[in-house]
């Protein structure tokens, strides 16, 4: 039994970086040359590859009746810190970044923020896709808190 | 742009043999070879589609598009009558393997036919594809890398590190290992493929198939088939007027590609497949949608800008941009290694699960047993990389085979789905004349006779039809008139064991009269219409239609437009019988064992007097 859950786990792993590789791929070739020769049109190109990749995620979830692994949140929220990271240096060190540049990466960033709100809010509800980030109110914890006027909570 | 082509090579390296590594660490040594006949549904259905796509050697067939234009593109839409068989027989394989304990379609037929001959002939095709057929397309990639190079690779060295980056996950991870590393870079192809040919007819400045068609040799038709049938003596012998591809060539191909959608390493791939939808979804969306969908619609594209070969529109993007070029090129060379490390592996596996494992080595244990097909990976990756480097011209000749001898099979494979009076002698003779008549419209034969004897008077493909059909003709004539007399020999009984389960528990449903006669009859009529002699029509069905005096000004060739046509009205047909009858929908629930006379049992299993003797010989002194 034991080896049918690891091998269940691993399968869905496996069916996440086949679509994060395909999605992945494209995503690469498409910011190169968008940064590139491109320009802006094919940086939407790229950000749309990844919101496909994405969502094929959410669909792997689904499919698998799973959600995010904590590994695959951290990677996530990792990779979107340093792509706002480099945002920021490249307005403020590369010169003509931020006049040719700034507003469609911006965009495509805010694109993939609302897309990860617009799959909490869709899987959790507004309130517990709220609730996710509210860790102050589980400091100091009264027991009435887990009234179901108050919100329930334990 | 060596070192960035290199570096983009080794992630999917990198990655197959991560997924192959968590894959030995949780699977048992016993499901080494058949990954516990528990393959993930995902894992099956990209599978089946990259290794259809990476089998029929896309960049191989980019060329012959090239080469002979709209007519050699036409042949993708023989992938749907060959799904339709694929669809026939795999379910009821697949639940022989869990009613009768017989784990691939070679042990199927020896046990249900009782013929130690079908296992050997199995065992033979699955090494025809595992050697010289995986070999011919590893010796591409090896050209391809050395090309691309400009031999600061050369070919040898890129053929033998190319065969030790597929062996790898094969020998870490086994069957399971390599379904999944093959599943994983199957989607990265096909996404990687239309992306590839929108990224090139977006940014190239040179006109491609929409502004100036393809530019072919004079003589050849670039959007037309050359007819019905040409009256030629061969390939080989007379040059065929318009091009090869006439309409009893492409109907005759299709029955090739049945050939590699049929080969012991798919069917073994369906065979170790959980239960659920995974063989209809594989089937009709795959294979019939997503696999023909990309050659009939990008074909065009890719070749037309593909006139100094693939190399040549390699150069061409990076002119444009080095990753999308490097992207391309990769795309390129993973099309031709995912079959080989499919093959080959599935190949291997097959020879010491049915071979090595119950007759040379009968008394190994799990861990033996999974060592032994570790070495024999390793043999078997070294003789491809071998033949490959030292022998391209002789694994072109044998691979000719490969296909055209797998479709012999489905006979034979019919028999133990639905026809139960097919005999073992009609499935042996009508095998005989099937390969001999192969044999002797392929390369092999056509050297040997010819530099043993005299000159026959046919070349390759004689009248422009395909080694495949003239070899089922034959066979299937055979098998019929043979089963005439001996549809109730002694082996009848056995072979209605199996037949009664089916009817008992797992009949399939065809419909009523009407639905079973509009199934067939549509499939016919798809068949004759698409690729049987009635896709003449096609030549100038829209550019000229038939009831008005003008031509009609499309913008396309009105063949082009033939063939999407019968692409999208080829899938319903397959969904049809995949889903509607439930030919794709397999299911754990209600299954019962029984034995087949000729099983051997596990426990029963020993070494042949004469192995066991020899081997006695070396170990014993």
């Amino acid at each position: 039994m034991q080896v049918d859950q690891t091998e269940d786990k691993l399968d869905r792993h496996a069916l996440v970086v086949a679509v994060w590789l395909a999605a992945g791929a494209i995503a690469l070739v498409l910011f190169h040359f968008g940064f590139g020769a491109g320009g802006r049109g094919w940086l939407a190109g790229g950000f749309a590859a990844v919101l496909a990749g994405f969502a094929s995620h959410v669909i792997v979830n689904a499919v698998t009746g799973t959600g995010f692994t904590p590994r695959e949140v951290a990677l996530g929220l990792v990779a979107m810190l340093a792509a706002l990271l480099a945002l920021v240096l490249a307005t403020l060190l590369v010169v003509g970044f931020s006049a040719q540049f700034f507003l469609p990466v911006s965009g495509g960033l805010i694109c993939l923020v609302l897309a990860v709100v617009l799959t909490m809010v869709t899987r959790h509800g507004p309130r517990r896709a709220f609730e996710v980030f509210d860790v102050i109110r589980d400091n100091n914890r009264r027991a009435a808190s887990a009234l179901p006027h108050r919100g329930g909570r334990k | 742009m060596t070192g960035l082509l290199l570096t983009l090579l080794a992630l999917p390296v990198a990655l197959s043999v991560y997924l192959a590594t968590m894959v030995a660490r949780s699977q048992t040594p016993a499901a080494f070879t058949d990954g516990g006949a528990r393959l993930p549904g995902w894992a099956v259905i990209f599978g089946s589609g990259g290794v259809v796509l990476s089998g029929i050697d896309l960049p191989a067939h980019l060329a012959l598009v090239g080469r002979y234009g709209l007519q050699a593109s036409h042949l993708a839409l023989g992938l749907i009558p060959a799904a339709l068989a694929l669809i026939l027989v795999q379910k009821r394989l697949w639940l022989a393997a869990r009613i009768a304990g017989t784990q691939s379609a070679g042990e199927a037929l020896a046990s249900y036919y009782g013929s130690v001959t079908l296992r050997l002939v199995m065992l033979t095709l699955a090494a025809l594809f595992a050697l010289p057929f995986a070999a011919q397309l590893l010796g591409g990639a090896g050209d391809f890398l050395a090309a691309l190079t400009a031999n600061a690779v050369p070919r040898g060295v890129a053929i033998w590190v190319l065969a030790f980056a597929l062996f790898l996950p094969a020998v870490i991870g086994g069957w399971r290992g390599v379904v999944l590393a093959v599943a994983v870079q199957s989607l990265m192809l096909a996404v990687l493929t239309a992306a590839s040919t929108g990224f090139a007819e977006a940014t190239l400045s040179a006109a491609g198939y929409l502004q100036q068609g393809m530019t072919l040799s004079d003589g050849i038709l670039s959007d037309r088939i050359p007819g019905v049938i040409q009256y030629s003596a061969g390939i080989g012998k007379e040059p065929v007027q318009g091009g090869i591809f006439t309409t009893l060539a492409l109907l005759s191909s299709a029955l090739a590609f049945m050939g590699l959608l049929l080969s012991p390493a798919m069917l073994y791939l369906g065979m170790t497949a959980r239960a659920g939808r995974n063989l209809a979804f594989a089937t009709v969306w795959g294979i019939a949608g997503v696999v023909v969908g990309l050659l009939v619609l990008l074909a065009p594209f890719l070749a037309a800008r593909m006139q100094g070969g693939a190399t040549g529109l390699v150069a061409g993007l990076a002119g444009v941009d080095q990753l999308a070029a490097a992207s391309l090129a990769v795309l390129f060379l993973a099309l031709r290694l995912v079959a080989t490390a499919f093959f080959v592996t599935s190949g291997t596996l097959l020879v010491v699960r049915e071979l090595v494992l119950p007759f040379v080595l009968p008394n190994l244990d799990a861990r033996g047993g999974r060592l032994t097909a570790r070495i024999a990976l390793a043999v078997a990756f070294a003789l491809v990389a071998a033949i490959a480097t030292f022998s391209p011209l002789g694994a072109a000749v044998f691979a000719s085979l490969a296909l055209p001898m797998a479709a012999q099979m489905f006979p034979a494979l019919l028999g133990l789905a639905f026809v139960r009076w097919i005999s073992r002698s009609a499935v042996l003779t009508g095998l005989i004349l099937g390969f001999l008549a192969v044999f002797f419209t392929e390369p092999p034969g056509l050297i040997l006779f010819e530099g043993l004897f005299l000159d026959l008077p046919w070349g390759r493909w004689p009248l422009t039809i395909h080694s495949a059909a003239w070899g089922l003709v034959l066979n299937v004539g055979a098998v019929l008139l043979v089963s005439i007399f001996t549809r109730q020999g002694a082996e009848r009984q056995a072979r209605d064991l199996l037949h009664d389960e089916f009817a008992a528990h797992w009949r399939t449903d065809f419909g009523g009269r009407a639905a079973r006669a509009a199934k067939w009859s549509l499939v016919l009529i798809w068949a004759f219409l698409a690729i049987g002699p009635g896709a003449i029509l096609g030549n100038s069905f829209f550019s000229q239609p038939v009831f008005t005096e003008g031509d009609a000004a499309l913008g396309v060739p009105s063949l082009w437009v033939w063939q999407l046509l019968f692409w999208l009205a080829g899938v319903p047909l397959v969904w049809w019988l995949a889903y509607r009858s439930g030919l794709g929908l397999t299911t754990d629930v209600g299954i019962r064992t029984l034995r087949l006379p000729a099983t051997v049992q596990a426990q029963e299993r020993q070494a042949p007097d004469w192995i066991a003797a020899s081997l006695a010989r070396v170990t014993e002194r």
